[in-house]
């Protein structure tokens, strides 16, 4: 645990230095900040407007920096042969993944925090209501789920292929998970669909990583829209993600530990 | 350690069949029937890639907003054509963006007309089916119950049944307003149910009470004052229509305002001048100022047509951004002065809207007392009892026996184009009572009598005939 801890702790200290990172972390804290005027162009709408422009810039820039932050974690260790510092010393491969995947989920909960932070100061300084601000932080708390996942998504390719191609899988696997749960009710609603067609979407919508699922923002934006126990739901879609994080990781010691390096 | 890694791949395993169970029968289904956005369909059936991409990131309500703007620019250089995928889009976007349903079907439902403004009645299905869709994804507020009632009373101004099932639906809800409840006395009164109209207003006139004894404000005394004044209105109404002696079994043996009923002789002949150019003329017997009678021509083997109009509601089953380009459907009023109507109709400079595509075509002559001003219903009554014609009194095509006025001419693609055989000749078709009217249709149009209908000494009195004395015949 301790050797765990040891290489989580380094990573996000290489994460907090690294330029990109917090460039991006950069430009998203200005769009946060610029949002309030931004929502005037919806009339009648702003409040929801805004709120699902602050969930936008939020997914979409804590995407990029968990996809960025974790496709050169391992192939630069090896690239630079850091990695045999740490693995001559008594630390298993696992450890050291476990260790990396860890410390970029930490570095991810920093930046998310502080965006998340300054979105729900912006928002209350456009609507001070507690009840409201509490609502509206619910989302973000299912996004840093699903930004882990995608984080473990990323590790796990990184374990065998090239950071360029681990971009393009990792970015591809989350805009198609992302749209998962609409298309495959397209496809199921769809008279014209055939029954192979329909089998495939169900297998696809099984296997992949489905991101879909932790968008929650209807009833947020819309709150006419009535939810069954919202707690179960949440629930059970944290622990699908620990289920899919679990089954990434797993792989991905395997796959790790047969490899050379 | 192959052991190990055999159990951790054997654990990954019985997890991934987990995860999937968890979302395809738990996950899944409670996301699409709780926070799925839009339930139009989905993604792929209306949104480009681009556009489902925006919509996938969570950006929808902002590029709706942007969009919407926009379409505004579009709207006020009066490209009116560029507006409506603006609608369509917003509306997938952020289907919980009232507004832009609201003035998305006004805008399809109003301002697409021809050079004389008369409607491209084409476009009404899409009207309709789009606040149908609007009404589904915002059950919580009247306001598109409202917009989409709004549509069959004022513009359809026919089916007075979808009216009040509308109307039903927004006055059910917490947020309309107390000037917009009153609507539905009106759709009661034209869909023929004065009596529920009436009982309608005491329940308002009961909770207008209550809400001036909480708050004696000037607007809640003007909306008690208003009611009490409409209900006074009403009442006059029923009696002096004869509609409470009907109710008390009295009617045979007083004297009310629909008794007798009055003959509005309709005849009428039309004329191409040109191609595609019509002169409807004819007369009503009515001489008070109110009366417009509907004109129609259609395709004849138009699907989904009825006398003197169509079933929209058939019709509006999706949103389409483009109108039956094939279809030809004109209606336009025609409006009676001194007893008689004469109306040119310049079809010519709007190929698009009249394409005249297929062979044959009917003109149809429809009046619907329901429709009628109150001083004319004043006459005829809510139902048509006051009203007759000896030639073209109908009680077949509307429901629940509706007196109305129905008549229809037969014309062909090559007469109203004056091609074949027409090129050198000119159509003219009449109902069999036509009489030219000679001058009248003259200079002496600007002079109005406005005499009453029940004044004894009008000339149309002299001509009254039984309801039982009519005809239901075709000219």
């Amino acid at each position: 645990m301790t050797a765990i801890w040891a290489i989580a702790s380094s990573t996000l200290g290489e994460a907090i230095r690294r330029k990109v990172l917090l460039v991006i972390l950069l430009i998203a804290l200005l769009l946060l900040s610029i949002i309030p005027a931004l929502s005037v162009l919806s009339a009648r709408s702003e409040m929801s407007a805004m709120i699902s422009t602050i969930y936008f810039v939020i997914r979409f820039t804590s995407a990029l920096i968990a996809i960025i932050l974790t496709i050169y974690m391992i192939p630069n260790e090896i690239e630079r042969r850091t990695i045999y510092t740490i693995l001559c010393k008594p630390v298993q491969r696992w450890q050291f993944l476990l260790g990396k995947y860890l410390g970029a989920i930490l570095a991810l909960a920093l930046m998310m925090g502080i965006m998340t932070a300054l979105a729900l100061i912006m928002f209350y300084w456009r609507r001070p209501d507690v009840v409201k601000l509490a609502e509206v932080a619910k989302q973000p708390v299912l996004y840093f789920v699903e930004m882990s996942l995608l984080t473990a998504v990323a590790i796990f390719f990184s374990t065998f292929v090239a950071p360029l191609v681990n971009f393009f899988i990792t970015t591809g696997l989350w805009l198609v998970g992302t749209v998962l749960n609409p298309l495959y009710d397209s496809f199921a609603s769809n008279p014209q669909t055939g029954p192979i067609m329909k089998v495939m979407a169900k297998i696809i919508t099984s296997i992949l990583p489905n991101f879909a699922n932790y968008d929650v923002k209807n009833p947020i934006l819309h709150p006419g829209v009535v939810i069954q126990n919202e707690a179960s739901y949440y629930l059970t879609t944290v622990g699908y993600g620990f289920m899919y994080i679990a089954i990434l990781l797993l792989a991905g010691i395997v796959i790790f530990d047969r490899r050379e390096v | 350690m192959a052991k190990s890694k055999n159990l951790l791949l054997g654990i990954a395993a019985v997890l991934l069949v987990g995860q999937a169970f968890i979302n395809v029968d738990y996950l899944h289904p409670r996301w699409s029937k709780e926070y799925s956005m839009g339930k139009q369909g989905g993604l792929a059936s209306g949104l480009g890639a681009d556009q489902a991409f925006l919509e996938l990131l969570g950006f929808r309500e902002f590029l709706a907003g942007m969009l919407w703007v926009r379409g505004d620019t579009f709207f006020e250089n009066g490209n009116y054509d560029a507006v409506l995928p603006i609608i369509r889009l917003v509306t997938m976007l952020d289907p919980k963006n009232v507004d832009v349903f609201g003035t998305g079907m006004w805008h399809i439902g109003y301002n697409f007309t021809d050079e004389d403004q008369r409607s491209d009645r084409r476009y009404l299905p899409t009207a309709l089916a789009l606040g149908k869709e609007g009404a589904q994804q915002n059950k919580e507020t009247y306001e598109l119950y409202y917009e989409e009632a709004w549509l069959w009373y004022h513009k359809i101004d026919d089916d007075y049944p979808q009216a009040v099932r509308w109307l039903k639906d927004a006055t059910s809800k917490p947020d309309i307003p107390p000037a917009r409840r009153n609507l539905l006395r009106n759709a009661y009164e034209r869909n023929g149910q004065p009596d529920e109209a009436l009982k309608y207003m005491y329940e308002l006139q009961a909770k207008a009470k209550a809400d001036y004894d909480l708050d004696p404000s000037r607007q809640t005394q003007a909306d008690y004052g208003t009611l009490t004044s409409n209900i006074d209105t009403t009442v006059v109404r029923l009696v002096q229509r004869g509609n409470m002696a009907k109710a008390n079994g009295g009617y045979d043996q007083g004297d009310y305002d629909t008794k007798p009923p009055f003959n509005v002789g309709f005849s009428a002949k039309v004329t191409v001048l040109e191609p595609k150019v019509l002169l409807v003329e004819g007369t009503w017997n009515v001489l008070p100022v109110g009366t417009r009678v509907r004109v129609v021509l259609r395709d004849k083997d138009m699907k989904d047509a009825i006398p003197g109009g169509a079933d929209w509601d058939k019709m509006a089953t999706s949103v389409q951004l483009d109108p039956p380009r094939d279809l030809t459907f004109m209606q336009d009023q025609l409006f009676v002065r001194n007893m008689h109507f004469s109306r040119r109709i310049d079809m010519s400079k709007d190929p698009t809207m009249y394409p005249f595509a297929k062979d044959n075509y009917i003109i149809e002559f429809y009046y619907n007392p329901r429709s009628a001003p109150p001083h004319m219903q004043d006459k005829f009554g809510w139902n048509g009892e006051g009203m007759t014609d000896t030639n073209f009194l109908r009680t077949d095509v509307r429901p629940g026996g509706q007196r109305i006025m129905y008549t229809s001419l037969d014309i062909s693609r090559d007469q109203i184009l004056q091609r074949g055989k027409w090129s050198n000749l000119t159509t003219v078709l009449k109902t069999k009572n036509y009489k030219e009217t000679g001058g009248a249709s003259g200079a002496d149009d600007d002079v109005i009598m406005v005499p009453s209908l029940r004044s004894t000494t009008s000339p149309s009195a002299a001509t009254t005939v039984p309801p039982g004395g009519a005809t239901n015949s075709k000219g």
